[in-house]
């Protein structure tokens, strides 16, 4: 109990200085959400590189949650899906029905190259296509994968904050 | 002398007994109604006879040519009135769902239930059960007793030719009974010689002037006799084998009628016969009550059979009930007379309560039975939309056991707990120290009590069927309906209006503690010794006013929304199946961690690799059982040590005239020297 205090002592705070607020970019639809946003992250067939910088800005360097966003565990918890990957033939239907069960007002945000048109795998035989195919996408964040810095700020847009 | 009380047990013992000749001559289409009719009638005339004792019209009878050599004596009083009321309900319900539970189940063929040897005997274990407490004198009481235990023994077995296990729970249970019989013989001959004589009243003006060690001899002996026949840990291990067997009805006699009468002879021998005792003997009361209700309760919360869970359950009130007997000894050793009392209602309620609940409990379990052929609950679900009436019954009777508010249990409990923080001052340390174990005990296993039944009710009715058993049931026909419907109405009077047992239940309490006033009141219950009130009735129009509110406002609140019909969340796949449902076993599994020390439970985990390669597994073999710690550690050795004495004893009768006729010669002699020595 001891070690630990003086590790949480030693160690002092490492998240990283928030940098400046990004214009507020959320669409209209997302307004009433007030500042906090849950979401509810889909993986419909990435190839789990987004995944690993969806971790690190829900970490303690980045710390998106100081900006009002939260992963939750079920999309009935949440205001907005996450999806990553190109939408593949075995998630079609779940990602429809993850999109369905999400009370309104709801979003979602594309996030990676393959999200938005398949990146990598345009043209794969599993390949259904990119989520705008499937569902409503609201937000995209580009790149392969996208920098944390990135998906911090479309985080904040959407929160504002 | 003619009264209420004896023309009522009278007619009530001559409808069993035509009840039986009817249940052994009629045909086979109208015997299960006939014999029916005739139980439900002695059991009505039961009801009538016991309230009557219990409203102080006392009665007592001497046929001296009935019995050779002793006569019968028969003596009702309040205390064996309220038994003898008690049992004549549970033969009320029990015998009229009989009528429909005997009749062949569509799909599942009959249980041979409508044959000659159970319907003339179900009868006839109802009398033996009623004349139990109406003995008057040892020799009258040891016949019934018996006769209650080997009526109960043919109904146990009679399903044996459909199921193996029928034969050994059998088995389990004359063995356990008889030794039973052996110790309460012991405790009643040695009390009748000492009192040099056999009537109940003799023995009681005798009693005051034994040693204390023939007193405490026959307490002990008579103590271990009635708890085994009350299902009291450790001698208890008949209860889970033998409920479970047995046809539906005659577990809800067994069960809700015939256990108590252990505890009548606890009382009646404890209290009235030996007049009370040293302290030692209700701390051995309190300790064995005490820890039957947690391992009863343990049993029953990681029970998967439904029928074994509420034979466990069982145990757990029997225990709580001899709590109430051990505290009310102990508090008159400690002259504290009111609280006593108290604590002797209690029990007393308990016994009615449990009786009332248990019924409705077996009889809706024997309904799922019938319907589904299975008692397995992990293999049931979705019976609420299949049998809604059993269901509701299930439900009552699971509140009632759970004692929570609004069930019967509740009340008893409830003054139970009342009686025993009440008596924390009183009586010194032994008191001061066991009191809060007690009062702990009663907690966890109400406590334990809930999560058992939540996982009876949850896993087994609700959700959806988990086998083709489960899903093509049928509601139970009437007549089943109506037996469990009045064991529900028992329930459920007795849960808001308590006190219509207050008067009867304080004359019995005043045959061992006479002066004594525990509870009055008529709406809310008053309890002077502790200074404490409860209303059953106000709680209920309470939660009913709470309940109807909420749902009004949760209504208002959502007028203006719009609604929306959404799919179930499954995860985005689907469809899910049953077999993603929480069972009875998933949903015990932390508790049974938590108590792992406890239960000891039997995991078994067999991994079988692929051919080629020692990595690769091919299938994996799981299986979990609870088995009855006590039965395995302390029987199986005994049972183990007395058939190896038995195949030693084996060679002492080789077949040889000559040894056998040296025998006879050696045993007599050896009579002879010792006789003419002593003398
Ligand atoms: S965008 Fe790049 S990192 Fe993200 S899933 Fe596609 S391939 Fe992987």
């Amino acid at each position: 109990m001891k070690d630990l205090l003086r590790k949480i002592r030693k160690t002092g705070r490492v998240a990283e200085d928030p940098p400046e607020r990004p214009a507020e970019s959320a669409p209209d639809a997302l307004r009433e959400l007030g500042g906090s946003v849950q979401l509810r992250h889909v993986d419909a067939g990435s190839c789990n590189g987004c995944e690993v910088e969806i971790a690190s800005v829900f970490g303690p360097v980045y710390d998106a949650e100081r900006y009002g966003a939260r992963l939750v565990a079920s999309p009935r918890h949440a205001d907005a899906l996450v999806v990553t990957g190109p939408v593949t033939r075995n998630m079609e239907m779940a990602l429809r029905r993850t999109y369905e069960a999400v009370p309104a007002p709801k979003g979602v945000i594309a996030l990676g190259d393959c999200a938005r048109n398949c990146g990598v795998f345009a043209g794969a035989y599993g390949v259904v296509g990119a989520v705008r195919d499937v569902v409503p996408v609201d937000v995209e964040v580009p790149g392969c994968p996208p920098e944390p810095e990135a998906i911090v700020a479309a985080l904040r847009g959407l929160t504002g904050r | 002398m003619t009264s209420v009380t004896g023309a009522a047990l009278s007619a009530s013992l001559g409808a069993s007994v035509l009840a039986a000749s009817a249940g052994a001559v009629l045909p086979r289409r109208i015997r299960p109604v006939a014999a029916g009719i005739g139980t439900a009638a002695a059991g009505a005339a039961a009801v009538v006879a016991g309230v009557a004792a219990m409203t102080g019209r006392s009665w007592s009878a001497w046929l001296p040519e009935l019995l050779p050599l002793a006569g019968v004596r028969l003596a009702v009083d309040p205390l064996g009135g309220l038994f003898i009321a008690v049992t004549g309900a549970v033969a009320v319900c029990a015998a009229v769902y009989g009528v429909g539970y005997a009749r062949p189940a569509d799909g599942h063929g009959g249980h041979g239930l409508d044959g000659r040897t159970v319907q003339a005997v179900l009868p006839l274990f109802v009398a033996a059960m009623l004349l139990v407490p109406a003995a008057a004198s040892v020799s009258t009481f040891l016949v019934a007793w018996e006769l209650m235990a080997l009526a109960s023994l043919l109904l146990v077995v009679a399903e044996h030719r459909h199921r193996e296990s029928v034969g050994q729970a059998g088995l389990w249970y004359a063995v356990m009974t008889h030794l039973g019989l052996v110790a309460i013989l012991a405790a009643l001959a040695g009390l009748a010689a000492a009192a040099h004589g056999e009537s109940f009243d003799r023995m009681r003006a005798a009693a005051e002037g034994m040693s204390p060690a023939v007193r405490g001899a026959v307490f002990v002996a008579a103590f271990a006799g009635f708890a085994s026949k009350a299902g009291i840990v450790p001698l208890h291990v008949w209860l889970p084998r033998a409920h479970p067997e047995a046809p539906s009805h005659v577990s809800a006699l067994m069960s809700a009628a015939m256990v108590n009468l252990g505890v009548y002879g606890i009382v009646r021998v404890g209290f009235d016969l030996l007049g009370g005792g040293p302290r030692w003997w209700w701390l051995l009361v309190l300790a064995a009550g005490a820890v039957s209700a947690l391992y009863g309760i343990l049993q029953a919360a990681v029970a998967t059979d439904l029928k074994r869970l509420l034979a466990y359950s069982t145990c757990e009130n029997m225990g709580l009930v001899l709590v109430g007997l051990g505290a009310g000894g102990l508090l008159v050793t400690a002259d504290a007379r009111p609280l006593a009392a108290l604590a002797l209602t209690a029990a007393l309620l308990h016994v009615v309560n449990h009786s009332a609940f248990k019924t409705l409990l077996f009889l809706a379990a024997g309904s799922v039975l019938r319907a589904t052929g299975l008692r397995d609950l992990d293999a049931l679900g979705g019976l609420r939309t299949r049998m809604p009436v059993t269901t509701a019954m299930f439900a009552v009777g699971a509140l009632a056991a759970s004692a929570l508010p609004l069930g019967n249990g509740f009340v008893s409990e409830w003054l139970l707990l009342q009686s025993l923080i009440g008596s924390l001052g009183e009586g010194g340390t032994i008191t001061a120290v066991t009191m809060p174990v007690a009062v702990g005990a009663l907690a966890l296993s109400a406590g334990l009590a809930v999560a058992t039944f939540v996982k009876a009710f949850g896993t087994g009715f609700l959700a959806r069927p988990r086998t083709p058993q489960a899903e093509a049931a049928a509601e139970s026909p009437a007549a089943m309906g109506v037996g469990m419907g009045a064991a529900a109405a028992c329930c459920v009077a007795l849960a808001l209006v308590p006190a219509f047992t207050v008067p009867g239940l304080a004359r019995a309490v005043q045959v061992v503690l006479p002066g004594q006033d525990a509870v009055a009141g008529q709406v809310t219950l008053r309890l002077a010794a502790a200074s404490s009130t409860m209303s059953p009735l106000l709680i209920a129009v309470g939660v009913a006013v709470a309940a109807a509110a909420l749902l009004a406002l949760l209504r208002f609140a959502t007028t203006w929304r719009v609604r929306r019909r959404a799919r179930l969340w499954d995860c985005g796949m689907g469809p899910m199946t049953a077999r993603m449902e929480y069972t009875a076993t998933s949903f015990a599994e932390p508790l049974q961690r938590v108590f792992d020390d406890v239960l000891a439970p039997e995991t078994d985990v067999n991994v079988t690799p692929l051919a080629e390669s020692a990595y690769l597994v091919d299938s994996v073999s799981y299986r979990a059982r609870v088995g009855d710690r006590i039965e395995s550690r302390l029987y199986r050795p005994l049972i183990a040590a007395a058939t190896a004495v038995g195949e030693a004893a084996r060679r002492l009768a080789d077949g040889s005239v000559h040894r056998y006729l040296a025998y006879g010669f050696f045993t007599f002699t050896g009579v002879l020297i010792v006789l003419a020595v002593t003398r």
